[in-house]
């Protein structure tokens, strides 16, 4: 950038560096005070110095709202681009991302994230604590698995997934309410009904747990060790309605299809206390394949009709 | 639409003059493919021309009309964003012509599912389309599916349907199940047109 940029244009709040060939930008963007929009895709930023030293205390960090640095050779997400508070819309799509830094979390503004066309293969679970954040791209990566978390994304309107190494997703994702947009075709989904059938019998401890949670043991903090008390109060619900029981880290892992909007079955992951606790239906019938696979929780449904526009094909 | 004696070989200088031709030919009991898809092909897309029906949606790709072509055809401007694409669909029996305008599309083509179709769809080919080049499609060619690529950039494309349609089915490619929806646009003629949408509402 041209030294000299902030004396010459003081007010300015749009710059567009777009497809110039930058390896670096440097301090002259620290004293523009007014830049809202940074444009800055197609070039060779990636390297360290793409963003200049000292951004946390400059007025671009509380100012700066669009930031779009696709097309880059960047191959993590600058932790001096996490210093943005004001972002509203960043996008990193077309670069060599691996991962994706828990403190993404720090964007609390963000609205709109773009990491399609990357080497990503996993979600950080910090990624939920967006939120505002309604459009999320993570399109052509090499995603495995959505963490369920995700669904503490109560803002996201729409949801891009398609082109990654997805077999199922978590059950979870009925949660998002206002998920109007989901795309998930290219992704090796599991189409017939999947039973894990490697189920871990359960500890001592756990069904110690499990017996305290269920029967409602009393117990004050003062009863048993800090690390026992930890362990009570990370307890999870079992999804079966017909079962109060939780479960703590032994569970058996089944894939459901929901049917959204009528028209797409999704396969969804249950975890579940165990190998007794399966759908309501799977001990009516003998066969477990076209039985359940046409199975859908009725609340499931109902969350499902709220997706309205869902791409699998 | 048959082939005529003669086909005239058009160059549309611009915007507008492509829709006056285009008007002039379809005011014929008879419409040669090769003619349109020429002229299509003839006009240089010009930004300036068109930048006003270019109305872009951050999640999904528009549909914006620009001329109603008298009942015979409807040519409308699409804009896809980076990553936006349409699902699997069919054209209603009507002919579908695709011209870029900016940037590239992708176009997947698929073969019809069987009748009781319950596996993966076929795919028959795929190519990548530049600016100014028009693709041509109609159901007794097949399916096919339209996307943007790429990460970087937005893509805008011109497209003539005769005759006009507003439903079509769209495909899921793991099952080749089909599922009627109703297209809306965007905007017509510039202006946006704000519609309560119902159920899906396109080949999405």
């Amino acid at each position: 950038l041209p030294a000299g940029l902030s004396q010459w244009f003081p007010a300015l709040e749009v710059l567009d560096v777009s497809g110039t060939g930058l390896t670096e930008m440097g301090t002259e963007l620290l004293s523009l005070p007014c830049l809202h929009t940074l444009l800055a895709k197609n070039n060779r930023l990636g390297g360290p110095g793409s963003l200049p030293k000292g951004l946390e205390q400059a007025p671009l960090a509380r100012s700066l709202r669009v930031l779009n640095l696709s097309g880059n050779r960047f191959s993590e997400v600058p932790p001096a681009l996490l210093q943005l508070r004001g972002l509203r819309s960043l996008s990193l799509g077309g670069n060599r991302l691996h991962g994706i830094p828990p403190d993404i979390q720090e964007l609390h503004s963000l609205e709109f994230l773009y990491l399609g066309g990357n080497f990503i293969t996993a979600i950080p679970p910090e990624l939920a604590k967006l939120p505002s954040l309604r459009y999320l791209v993570l399109c052509d990566n090499k995603i495995q698995s959505i963490p369920p978390q995700l669904a503490q994304l109560h803002s996201l309107r729409s949801l891009s997934l398609h082109n990654n190494l997805l077999t199922y997703l978590p059950r979870e994702i009925l949660n998002l309410v206002h998920l109007e947009e989901l795309s998930l075709r290219g992704n090796p989904l599991v189409v017939r009904f999947v039973r894990d059938l490697t189920y871990n019998p359960p500890s001592l401890q756990e069904l110690a747990g499990r017996t305290v949670k269920t029967r409602n043991v009393p117990f004050a903090p003062s009863d048993l060790p800090d690390s026992l008390v930890r362990y009570l109060s990370l307890a999870s619900n079992c999804p079966n309605p017909k079962c109060g029981g939780v479960y703590f880290d032994s569970c058996v892992r089944q894939i459901k299809f929901v049917d959204f909007c009528g028209k797409y079955r999704l396969p969804l992951m249950h975890y579940l206390c165990s190998p007794e606790c399966s759908s309501p239906f799977s001990s009516a019938s003998q066969s477990s394949t076209s039985q359940s696979e046409s199975d859908s929780e009725d609340e499931a449904s109902v969350a499902a009709h709220r997706m309205q526009k869902v791409l699998l094909g | 639409m048959e082939q005529p004696v003669q086909t005239e070989t058009w160059k549309a200088r611009s915007l507008e003059e492509l829709v006056r031709i285009l008007h002039q030919i379809f005011a014929e009991d008879k419409v040669s493919v090769d003619e349109v898809q020429a002229l299509m092909e003839s006009y240089e897309s010009n930004p300036e021309e068109w930048l006003q029906y270019a109305k872009f949606d951050q999640y999904r790709y528009t549909r914006n009309l620009v001329d109603n072509g008298n009942g015979k055809f409807n040519l409308m401007i699409l804009c896809w964003g980076e990553g936006h694409g349409s699902s699997i669909h069919d054209h209603t029996d009507s002919h579908c012509f695709m011209k870029i305008l900016q940037g590239n599309l992708k176009e997947t083509l698929f073969e019809w599912p069987e009748k009781k179709g319950n596996g993966e769809m076929t795919k028959k080919s795929e190519r990548v389309l530049r600016e100014n080049q028009c693709a041509y499609i109609n159901d007794s060619i097949g399916l096919h599916r339209v996307e943007n690529i790429s990460h970087t950039e937005p893509a805008v494309s011109l497209h003539l349907y005769s005759p006009p349609f507003d439903t079509c089915n769209t495909f899921d490619q793991r099952t080749g199940h089909k599922h009627k929806v109703t297209m809306t646009f965007y905007s017509q003629f510039g202006e946006r047109t704000v519609c309560v949408s119902t159920s899906c509402g396109s080949p999405h």
